[in-house]
């Protein structure tokens, strides 16, 4: 796409992720070639729609999708996800029987009548087509019920043999599904930063705007710098697209958007801590997100005990 | 992405060239000292490796034909301060300092001063220094007081500057000066560039904590300085401060960002079994990486003739935090050779890790990149 394509694309997916949601927002996405360009220019498909969905805080079946793109499925389906805080594939096989255990992102449901399991098995990974009725789903609820996930877990005879997944594809699966919720985690942030900034600014004590107070900017200015941090690391994976940058953007995505939380929450005070303001919101969805393919504290810990390994620094994106 | 650009097919070609060069003279470029070595050593090693680099043209790669460079992508430039210092080829706070004064000839001086004189600051046969803080004038710069007097012979240059890198060494100094009244704040300054031999000036180097006295107080005592060194307008060096401060937050901190990764890489190797926590090193990898992501993004923003403005702050916050980060992490896991090592390398480790605690200090602390962040980038207005 080139520049005045992208400026028309995202202008349009904010519109959708503004006004729809879950199984609607999936349908403005089919209609606006989302799918197409997901194929075409997945970077600019995936930063644009997921930093949109962190924004506006609206959930689709798109990132089931982002896997299954990634795995080399071409043919509109979608991916279970695996389960919270993990990268491995949700499902295994066992002679027949292959035991699932991941979630989904609720508008999938409705959605396919097939769901594809990436499983592990046999020593290699394949994706296998299972009918979404022979599933058990359960809605989840917990810290973040506007999120629509479902949890997914059953045992169901594996009807043939599945489709062989190259080797390394579900390793970029992962990285690309990463990448996506990274992006969304900034998004996320960049509205928790928009609503502190108009608090800041607006409310008075003292005569003056909060926003004159040098403790208060510099919380503000912290969390910019933090965000920032984020998207650096993020441009670095879309040039790089190794597993090893792809898990340090997702860590520094979650790490940040926590520190966003925090010193937004502080900012907002009283106000931001009542369900009357959309900030906790943004808080619940920020702590699902870091959950979602492992968590920065663990993706942090893993990369440390690689290093201390292997005694070698990752390489280097060259200039 | 198979679209490469000629920016980058020249950058990949320069990067493959000198690499073989820095090979195949890697006696020449040697440092001949062990650990940090003195501040002599380290400024004597900087003279060598600025000069053998810019005879074989390497360091005139990436600045205008007009002041003895050989043009090109200002990536070339960051690349070879990159390849240099990841190689312990060169102190990059000293190289550095090119990056920071070299633009500022450029855009300022008239076009004969600076073909004059940049090419000795490329090639080494100089140094220069930057008298921009003042003892009673350190964040708030607009206060300078250094006064200028407008006399028929010239400026006329009286008063005090600190903080003042490499003056004990330095040739030429670019120097923020007060012409008008001292309220006329950032309206009455005006930038200089003065011979460090004129009859007048004292300079008194500052002992530090880290051991290398790279600073120094200058003194100005009725110093005359010719109406054409005056850089940019009279009454406009607040511009040209402007305009160099970012050059501090851009190509210098690429520069830190190899020198880290090489101090990081070398704490893996020497750390005793043990001795790193998995977490903290997690950590402070992903911090060391995301503030090169940070600041490569810069250097290919500035390449493609972007203007720096206040967002380096960013990029200088970012250092600060990956810097400090890495040798609170040297701090524990070499704690032996920190504290009571009394080798060269111990001794480097040590004046490294204390040269680390100065990263939220100079250039702009971290209060008033704070400051710029909340007021130019978040539109929070202004603190009072």
């Amino acid at each position: 796409m080139d520049p005045e394509e992208v400026t028309l694309f995202e202008r349009s997916l904010s519109d959708a992720t503004g006004r729809a949601t879950g199984a609607d927002l999936d349908n403005a996405l089919d209609a606006l070639g989302w799918p197409d360009a997901l194929v075409d220019d997945p970077r600019t498909a995936v930063s644009l729609l997921f930093g949109l969905q962190g924004a506006s805080g609206a959930t689709s079946s798109s990132i089931g999708r982002v896997m299954a793109h990634a795995l080399g499925l071409a043919d509109g389906s979608a991916t279970v996800l695996p389960a919270i805080g993990g990268c491995v594939p949700p499902g295994s096989v066992a002679g027949r029987w292959l035991r699932v255990e991941g979630l989904v992102p609720g508008a999938l449901v409705d959605r396919l009548s097939v769901l594809v399991v990436a499983s592990t098995g046999g020593g290699g990974t394949t994706a296998i087509k299972v009918p979404t009725a022979s599933l058990e789903l359960h809605a989840v609820a917990g810290i973040d019920p506007d999120m629509g996930l479902v949890r997914v877990t059953g045992e169901v005879e594996a009807v043939g043999p599945g489709t062989d997944v190259v080797a390394g594809a579900w390793d970029a699966a992962v990285g690309l599904g990463r990448l996506a919720i990274a992006h969304q985690l900034v998004g996320a942030s960049h509205a928790m930063l928009n609503l502190a900034c108009d608090h800041a600014r607006g409310r008075i004590q003292f005569d003056r705007p909060i926003a004159s107070f040098q403790a208060v900017r510099h919380r503000l200015a912290e969390t910019l710098v933090a965000i920032a941090m984020a998207e650096a690391m993020l441009e670095t994976s879309w040039l790089d697209l190794t597993p090893d940058t792809s898990a340090m953007a997702k860590a520094v995505a979650g790490r940040q958007a926590k520190t966003t939380a925090r010193h937004c929450q502080q900012v907002l005070a009283g106000i931001g801590f009542t369900v009357e303001h959309p900030f906790h919101r943004y808080v619940r969805r920020a702590l699902v997100l870091d959950a979602l393919f492992g968590t920065a504290a663990s993706l942090t810990t893993t990369l440390g005990v690689e290093l201390i390994d292997h005694r070698r620094l990752p390489p280097l994106l060259p200039l | 992405m198979t679209d490469v650009s000629g920016a980058a097919r020249e950058l990949a070609e320069f990067r493959t060239t000198l690499d073989a060069w820095l090979d195949d003279r890697a006696g020449a470029l040697a440092a001949g000292f062990e650990g940090a070595g003195t501040l002599d050593q380290q400024m004597d090693q900087l003279s060598k490796v600025k000069r053998l680099a810019f005879d074989a043209g390497w360091m005139r790669s990436g600045w205008p034909e007009r002041v003895g460079g050989t043009g090109g992508s200002t990536l070339t430039r960051a690349y070879l301060g990159e390849a240099l210092t990841a190689r312990d080829l060169v102190e990059p706070g000293l190289y550095s300092m090119t990056e920071v004064l070299a633009p500022t000839m450029i855009d300022y001086a008239t076009p004969e001063l600076a073909a004059t004189m940049v090419p000795a600051l490329l090639r080494g046969d100089e140094t220069w220094c930057q008298g921009f803080s003042e003892p009673d004038t350190g964040s708030n710069l607009a206060a300078l007081a250094c006064r200028a007097e407008h006399t028929d012979g010239g400026w006329r240059v009286t008063g005090q500057k600190v903080w003042t890198s490499l003056a004990q060494y330095a040739q030429r100094c670019v120097l923020l000066t007060r012409s008008g009244t001292p309220e006329s704040a950032h309206r009455g300054i005006t930038a200089l560039f003065v011979d460090m031999d004129s009859p007048g000036i004292t300079v008194r180097p500052i002992g530090t904590m880290h051991g290398s006295p790279e600073f120094s107080e200058l003194f100005f005592d009725g110093v005359v300085v010719p109406f054409d060194r005056t850089l940019g307008e009279e009454g406009g060096g607040w511009a040209v401060a402007m305009d160099l401060l970012p050059f501090e937050r851009s190509t210098s901190l690429w520069h830190r960002a190899a020198f880290l990764h090489r101090r990081l890489q070398e704490l893996l190797e020497a750390a005793p079994p043990g001795a790193l926590d998995p977490t903290r090193l997690g950590e402070v990898t992903q911090l060391l990486y995301a503030f090169r992501a940070r600041s490569r993004a810069t250097q290919h923003r500035m390449a493609e003739g972007g203007r720096l403005g206040p967002e380096t702050s960013i990029d200088k916050v970012l250092l600060a935090t990956a810097e400090q980060a890495v040798f609170d992490l040297v701090a524990d896991a070499l704690v032996a050779k920190v504290t009571v090592g009394d080798d060269p390398v111990s001794g480097r480790w040590r004046t490294e890790y204390l040269y680390s605690r100065a990263a939220s200090i100079y250039g702009g602390s971290a209060e008033i990149q704070r400051n710029i962040i909340a007021r130019r980038l978040l539109d929070l207005g202004n603190d009072r």
